[in-house]
């Protein structure tokens, strides 16, 4: 029997490699995402070990707000405290220093330089090499107010060299120009995953990061067989309240778990990804081999009667289907490592050069690979298995040959089950919110919905096929009736387009709703007509120095900042915005629902309405909060607003604002009123010329820069989404090729009675048409929903305004009619070509 | 080039209806050479009922193949009217097939997903031309199939089946048409039906039919039988009798 197997898939090559192709997208797309994931943690943990492999003990203040890990807020520690720790017994050599962001190079060319939205990072420069994160690759220290090392990266990508005056964007001071000291590498990277370096001497970096008379942490060597834990518990002792020390290895360890675990989030979603393009191909397997066995029943009759087993035939197709899962299994692996090699390209095309290390290849990608790829294949022909254990034997020798099928009624009500169950895990998952249930519930809808098409696929057909029919006379017509003829396999093929184009629908409607909520209430709470933001809107901030500028530009008539900052609320870490109180009102419109805006002024908390009812707060309510530079105080709320995307959850006055955040006190954004003249923007976009950084938008165009980014991520998205459409074409191609054979004869007297090439060319691109557009009318519909249903449930996150996006959809549509066009080119070239006396011999 | 031949009844061209000169088809090289047509040369006149008979592996189909543009041969000319078929291109011969070439197959003559009435009107679509109802009416009526037009072809007897494939072969009134053992299928009562029919429309309309058969009594329906053997034409006779063409085979062996 396993001879038989064997037989068969060899004897169908082509057959075989269209099907293995669906598995071998989705396993490549698995082993690549593991390979360049494992490959990058490799690289950071070892790049981290090597920059603090001389730091034997670091002196730091103690994590204040949050998370304890790398990326914890920690207060700064007065410079005199480095004096004391040197002074310990045991250290050798003890420095402090300084790291801030927003320290942005400008180019020759006269662009603010930024990788991608990578932090611009600003650090003093150990004069230390042994405590040093910056190895110098050419010339030597910075040594005046005026020296900066830049770090190899961006020297290499802008023609940066030593001894070149390079202009300096600076957080808390005008732009300035340095000179080019030196070249340094991070550790042994050119810099740090596309972020750019920039170091002074301490003084200097003190100044440009507001640290005058702080440094961040010390950083200490132990004398020569000294005792560490000793050494350690003797400087511990000196530290005053809200220090600490720890070793070298735990801020290793620290730095690289805080990058794991952005690794993690990036790998997890990516494997996400992999997995709908799985989910798909298995319903291309699904397809293929109920095809397969639909076209072999007379040859698995006959095996009945010669005496095979119902279970050696189910067990020969399933090995079948082991033996395609297994191979394209073994390819996608190997495709795999290339496609990571390939992403970590396209990263360095974009100018995140990582640090270079060999490609790992962890058993545990294989097993994953072989398990996963095997398993989809096995289990999506289970169904065409029994399928074909319930051929009868007598179906060898029947003139007519009938597919065996379960009946309509019970595949009808199995589906509904299905999909019920999916809406209400759904439904469950989305007010819990689990995010897994929702993940659940939405294949069990894609599961049932793909059971209960066939039931639709004939009159769907027959209505999409109509205008084919009308236009393209017999071949239309005759496109429209091979996609009536069997409504199971019309249903399957179109299926795995369904659960392609409704991610791609729901995600269009979420992002809609986004982007429309955002715009609306953006556009409620504004009341500036300019609005000057950082370039970058990752990690950027707009320097100090702007705000008066701006402020005093022609036309100006109010202006107000707005910052952002973490603060702990109940105990819970949250963000929260400040913005200047005096000219509030011209600037932003704060629509109250309880308490006035004015108790912004005398240090009270705003919250918005979302806020309000889901902790249930109230204007009179005082509430515990926690400030990392200024501890644990109480705050009463002094009003409730109306929520917007805008201002966000919480809201102070900028005086309270300086008050608690001293050292990082810079501006995501300046508002500004405008006495309406046509100049104002020109004058303000003129006074900020020597801000590359920075960028002046009116309101529209602040608007249309929110929608933009929603786009870019849903774009992002779609390009994922990509291959599991992919995938659902390959279905279609396959369906169609095997359609195409099954139908040799037939092809063959049409050619016989005179339909020329072009028409049979025409007429197999209807079908593929028609199996596509069914597929996407069924996907958006159900993807409609879904989105709609995303969104609602995110109402108290402040989606108000459900969008569903009609033209996007009615392009998704146009375009999985085109795909459909583009799937069918190979079969109907086939189809064309067929030897005309080949097909009517072949009796 | 135009294929389409003005060619109402009555006032086509003098050419026979088809011909074939020193026409060649060979398949394999080397020892396994096989001449399936060894220089055949053979005129099929028009308003004509030729029956072409002969063992099997004579090369019938072929020579009907070659002459109905479904092949090419080796070498040889065969002419459609006095259009020589070899130079043409699949374009053209599809052409050809389409407008001035019936065909009546032995089985799986019928599309499938088209009802009855589509299958017969199916060549005509596919041209794109109005379908000349009142030659569709005659037909389906001589043939007794009109109440079945609506039907799918599954649904149909082998018999009906057959008499639709006749009715599609003759809707584009065309010069020729070749049937390749139309009632092999058949039990006698529909064989006969279809034979007759096919008579009727030599004698009724001129139509000129070649029909590749094993059954004496249906070559018998013929205006002439034509022997092959061996890829070639052994013998012919003139108004064939069942008898006479059962006499004819015994004395060939
Ligand atoms: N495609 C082919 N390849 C090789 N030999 C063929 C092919 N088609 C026909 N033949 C050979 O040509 C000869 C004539 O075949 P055919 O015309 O089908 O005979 P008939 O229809 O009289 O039974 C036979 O010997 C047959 O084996
Ligand atoms: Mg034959």
């Amino acid at each position: 029997m396993w001879r038989v197997t064997l037989k068969g898939l060899l004897a169908h090559k082509l057959r075989l490699a269209l099907t293995a192709l669906a598995i071998v997208l989705g396993i490549t797309f698995i082993a690549g995402t593991f390979v360049l994931t494992d490959t990058l943690h490799n690289t950071f943990t070892s790049l981290f070990g090597n920059v603090y492999q001389n730091v034997d003990l670091q002196v730091r203040g103690v994590a204040q707000l949050g998370s304890s890990g790398g990326s914890a807020t920690r207060n700064a520690l007065p410079q005199s405290l480095v004096a004391s720790v040197r002074a310990v017994p045991g250290v050798a050599a003890a420095e402090g220093s300084v790291q801030g962001l927003n320290v942005q190079y400008v180019s020759p060319q006269g662009k603010a330089i930024s990788t991608g939205g990578a932090p611009n990072i600003g650090v003093s420069f150990d004069p230390d090499q042994r405590v040093s994160a910056l190895r110098l690759a050419q010339g030597g220290p910075p040594t005046t107010p005026h020296d900066v090392v830049m770090d190899l990266g961006t020297a290499q990508k802008y023609g940066f060299k030593v001894g070149q005056t390079v202009r300096i964007l600076l957080p808390f001071a005008p732009p300035a120009d340095f000179t080019i000291t030196g070249l340094a590498r991070f550790g042994t990277a050119n810099n740090l995953a596309g972020a750019t370096l920039a170091a002074f001497d301490l003084p200097t970096a003190q100044a440009i990061l507001n640290r005058v008379g702080t440094v961040d942490s010390i950083d200490v060597v132990t004398s020569p067989g000294a005792d560490k834990a000793r050494v350690q518990r003797a400087i511990a002792r000196i530290l005053p309240p809200g220090v600490e020390v720890v070793t070298g290895q735990t801020v290793a360890n620290e730095q690289t778990s805080a990058i794991n675990s952005a690794l993690a989030f990036f790998n997890t979603a990516l494997l996400v990804f992999a997995f709908i393009a799985l989910f798909v191909g298995g319903f291309t397997i699904l397809n293929t081999f109920s095809i397969i066995v639909g076209q072999r029943t007379r040859e698995l009759a006959l095996l009945r009667i010669v005496g095979a087993s119902r279970r050696q035939v189910f067990r020969s197709v399933l090995g079948e289907a082991a033996v395609v899962g297994l191979l394209s299994s073994l390819i996608g692996l190997g495709l795999g490592v290339l496609a990571a090699m390939g992403l970590e390209a396209l990263l360095g095309a974009f100018g995140v050069t990582l640090p270079s290390g060999p490609l790992v290849f962890e058993g545990r990608t294989v097993v994953v690979c072989l398990i996963v790829g095997v398993g989809v294949t096995v289990v999506s022909a289970i169904s065409p298995a029994r399928r074909a254990v319930r051929i009868a034997p007598v179906a060898a020798i029947a003139e007519q040959q009938t597919e065996a099928d379960i009946p309509l009624r019970r595949r009808f009500t199995w589906g509904a089950g299905i999909t019920l169950v999916g809406i209400v895990a759904l439904a469950y998952g989305l007010t819990k919110p689990l995010i897994e249930l929702v993940g659940l519930g939405a294949v069990l809808i894609f599961i049932g919905v793909a059971r209960l098409a066939p039931a639709v696929a004939r009159p769907m057909s027959s209505v999409i096929g109509r205008p084919m029919a009308g236009m393209l006379g017999m071949s239309g017509r005759l496109g429209r009736e091979n996609s009536m003829r069997s409504p199971r396999r019309t249903a399957q093929t179109a299926s795995a387009l369904m659960v392609g184009l409704a991610l791609v629908s729901a995600i269009a409607v979420f992002g809609a709703s986004l982007s429309g909520s955002a715009v609306s209430s953006i556009n409620d709470a504004l009341n500036a007509d300019l609005i000057v933001t950082p370039v970058s809107n990752v990690s950027g901030a707009v320097p100090n120095a702007v705000v008066p500028v701006a402020a005093a530009a022609p036309g100006v008539t109010a202006s107000s900042s707005i910052y952002t900052g973490k603060f702990e609320l109940k105990g819970e870490l949250n963000t929260l915005t400040a913005t200047s109180t005096k000219d509030l009102s011209k600037t932003v419109n704060l629509a109250m629902a309880e308490g006035t805006s004015g108790s912004l002024a005398a240090g009270q908390l705003l919250i918005d309405t979302t806020t309000a009812s889901a902790k249930n707060l109230h204007v009179g309510n005082v509430v515990p909060v926690t400030f990392a530079e200024t501890g644990r105080s109480t705050m009463r709320i002094g009003g409730v607003f109306k929520a917007n995307a805008l201002i966000g959850r919480y809201l102070v006055s900028d005086g309270f604002y300086r008050a608690h955040y001293a050292s990082t006190e810079l501006p995501v954004a300046v508002l500004l009123r405008t006495d309406g003249s046509p100049t104002a923007e020109a004058a303000v976009t003129h006074a900020l010329s020597g801000y590359p950084n920075l960028k002046v938008q009116t309101k529209a165009q602040f608007e249309q820069s929110q929608r933009a980014q929603v786009n870019q991520l849903l774009g992002l998205v779609y390009a994922l989404l990509a291959l599991a459409v992919i995938i659902a074409l390959i279905g279609i191609v396959n369906t169609l090729m095997l359609s195409v054979f099954e139908r040799t004869h037939e092809i063959g007297l049409l050619r016989a009675v005179g339909m020329r090439r072009r028409q049979v060319r025409a007429m197999i691109r209807s079908e593929s048409v028609i199996l596509a557009v069914f597929g996407a009318v069924i996907g958006i519909v159900v993807g409609t929903g879904l989105g709609i249903a995303l969104s609602s449930s995110l109402r108290s996150q402040g989606i108000t305004d459900i969008v569903v996006p009609v033209s996007s959809l009615v392009v998704f549509l146009v375009l999985a009619a085109v795909l459909g066009l583009i799937a069918a080119s190979w079969p109907a070239r086939r189809a064309a070509r067929l030897d005309v006396l080949a097909a009517i011999a072949s009796e | 080039m135009t294929l389409a031949e003005p060619a109402p009844a009555g006032q086509r061209s003098d050419a026979p209806a088809a011909r074939a000169v020193e026409l060649r088809k060979t398949y394999g090289s080397g020892a396994a050479t096989v001449h399936a047509l060894a220089g055949i040369t053979v005129t099929f006149d028009r308003a004509r009922f030729t029956a072409v008979m002969g063992p099997s592996g004579s090369g019938k189909s072929t020579l009907m193949h070659c002459m109905a543009g479904l092949d090419r041969p080796t070498s040889g000319q065969a002419y459609v009217g006095s259009l020589d078929i070899a130079g043409l291109d699949d374009s053209d011969l599809t052409q050809l097939r389409r407008d001035r070439i019936g065909f009546v197959f032995q089985s799986f003559n019928l599309v499938p997903t088209l009802s009855a009435g589509e299958n017969i009107t199916l060549p005509a679509d596919l041209a794109g031309r109005k379908v000349d109802r009142d030659w569709f009416d005659y037909l389906v009526t001589q043939l007794r199939i009109g109440d079945r037009l609506s039907h799918r072809p599954t649904e149909l007897s082998g018999g009906q089946q057959q008499r639709c494939a006749c009715a599609r072969a003759l809707i584009n009134r065309p010069d020729l048409v070749f049937a390749d053992e139309p009632t092999g299928n058949l039990d006698s009562n529909s064989s006969s039906e279809v034979l007759e029919f096919m008579r009727r429309s030599v004698t009724e309309f001129g139509q000129s039919i070649v029909m590749v058969t094993h059954d004496p009594r249906g070559a018998a329906f013929a205006d002439r039988v034509v022997f092959l053997a061996d890829g070639d034409i052994v013998d012919e006779l003139a108004a064939p009798t069942a008898d006479s063409i059962l006499e004819h085979m015994r004395t060939l062996g």
